[in-house]
C-alpha cells in the first residue's frame, strides 16, 4: 500500500506478463499489448534495472505503436521518476499536457514528482548548510581572535 | 501531529471497478475533492486517492486504487484487486450494457480479493432520470441476491457518494470488531496503526522514522 510512485508489483505479477512478452519474442511476434503489459509491470518493479528495461520497451513502443501514445506517455514519466531522473520525467509529463492540458491524472503525477524534486532537493540545501556553517566558524574565530586582543 | 506518528489508526484499501466511462473517476474526485471534473478523459492503467474519514471516533486512512475501465487494461489492474479491504464497482444506470457485465467484475472480484471483502455497488449518473436504462428494483435485487450493499449516486450532483465510501468503511470496521477481519493476514486490506509504542511491526517502525526525520 502506497501511492503511484512508490507501489511495486508482485514478483509473480512480472513473471507471468514476462513470459507472455518472451514466447511472444521467442515467434518473433509481439502484440503491443504483450509489451504493454510487460513494460507497465517492469517500472513497477523495485529493481532499477527492470525499470530501465520497461523504459526501453516503452520507447518503443512510443515510436510505433500511435494508438496507445498517451500510455506511453504516462507510464515513462512514472519509470523515469522512480529512477529519480525527475527531469526526463517532467518532460514526458509535459509533452502529455500539451496534447491533453487539464488531465487531473497527470496533473496530479506532476504534483507528485515535484514534490518529490523538492522533498529530495533538500539535501542540496543541507549541503549548502554546511558552508554556512563554514562560515560561521570562521566569523567565531575571528571574533575570538578579536576579543583575545 | 497529535499523538503518535500517524493522525490515523486504521488504513483500508479500496479498489474502484467497472466498465469504461461509467464515472468511476469522477466518483474518486467528488469524494477526495468535492468537486465534480466535467470533462473526464479515460484513465490510463490506475489512478490513486486518499482521504481520511472517521468511523465510530476512529481517524480512518482510505488509499483508494481506481482502475481504467478500458479493456486493455484490464489484464494488469487485476493485480490491484488484491488485498483490497473494500470494492466499489460501479455502473452507469443510463447505460444497460454496463449493468450487463456486472457479473463478470462481480467473479473477477470473488476471485481476487478475500471473502470478507467488502463489495459496494453503485449505480452512478442517477442524476440522469431522463436517461435511465436499469431501473433502482432491478439493481436492488441483484445487489440482494448476491450479497451486496447498494446505492444509486451522482458524481456528479454529489448524491450518495459519501455515503457509499462511508457505509464501506463502516462495515470493514465492523468486521474488525466482530473479529471477522483478521488483521495480520497481509490480504486483508487493512493495516492498524496503533499509537502505542511496541505494537507496531517492523515496516511500520521504519515507515515513521522515514515520516519523522527531518533530513
Amino acid at each position: 500500500m502506497a501511492d503511484i510512485l512508490s507501489e511495486t508489483v508482485l514478483p509473480e505479477d512480472l513473471k507471468k506478463f514476462e513470459k507472455i512478452y518472451h514466447q511472444q519474442l521467442y515467434k518473433n511476434d509481439v502484440t503491443p499489448k504483450a509489451q504493454f503489459e510487460y513494460a507497465w509491470c517492469l517500472v513497477r518493479s523495485k529493481y532499477p534495472a527492470d525499470i530501465q528495461k520497461g523504459i526501453v520497451l516503452l520507447e518503443e513502443l512510443y515510436k510505433t505503436h500511435e494508438e496507445g501514445q498517451r500510455d506511453y506517455l504516462y507510464y515513462l514519466a512514472i519509470g523515469n521518476a522512480r529512477l529519480k531522473a525527475y527531469t526526463t520525467a517532467l518532460k514526458y509529463v509535459r509533452s502529455f499536457l500539451i496534447l491533453e492540458p487539464g488531465n487531473q491524472q497527470v496533473l496530479s503525477l506532476e504534483q507528485n514528482i515535484k514534490k518529490k524534486l523538492e522533498k529530495e532537493g533538500i539535501v542540496g540545501i543541507l549541503t549548502a548548510g554546511g558552508v554556512v556553517l563554514a562560515v560561521g566558524a570562521i566569523v567565531g574565530v575571528g571574533m575570538a581572535i578579536a576579543k583575545a586582543k | 501531529m497529535s499523538a503518535g506518528p500517524y493522525n490515523y489508526s486504521y488504513i483500508f484499501k479500496y479498489i474502484i471497478i467497472g466498465d469504461m466511462g461509467v464515472g468511476k473517476s469522477c466518483l474518486l474526485h467528488q469524494f477526495t475533492e468535492k468537486k465534480f471534473m466535467a470533462d473526464c478523459p479515460h484513465t490510463i492503467g490506475v489512478e490513486f486517492g486518499t482521504r481520511i474519514i472517521e468511523v465510530s471516533g476512529q481517524k480512518i486512512k482510505l488509499q483508494i486504487w481506481d482502475t481504467a475501465g478500458q479493456e486493455r487494461f484490464r489484464a494488469v489492474t487485476r493485480s490491484y484487486y488484491r488485498g483490497a479491504a473494500g470494492a466499489l464497482m460501479v455502473y452507469d444506470i443510463t447505460r444497460r450494457s454496463t449493468y450487463n457485465h456486472l457479473s463478470s467484475w462481480l467473479t473477477d472480484t470473488r476471485n481476487l480479493t478475500n471473502p470478507s471483502t467488502v463489495i459496494f455497488l453503485i449505480g452512478n449518473k442517477c442524476d440522469l432520470e431522463a436517461q435511465r436504462d436499469v431501473t433502482y428494483e432491478e439493481a436492488s435485487k441483484f445487489a440482494e441476491e448476491n450479497g451486496l450493499l447498494f446505492v444509486e449516486a451522482s458524481a456528479k450532483t454529489g448524491d450518495n457518494v459519501e455515503e457509499a465510501f462511508l457505509e464501506t468503511a463502516k462495515k470493514i470496521y465492523q468486521s474488525i470488531q466482530d473479529g471477522r477481519l483478521d488483521l495480520n493476514a497481509a490480504e486483508s486490506g487493512v493495516q492498524h496503526k496503533p499509537s502505542q509504542p511496541g505494537r507496531n511491526n517492523l515496516s511500520n517502525d521504519q515507515q515513521a522514522n522515514k515520516d519523522n526525520c527531518a533530513c
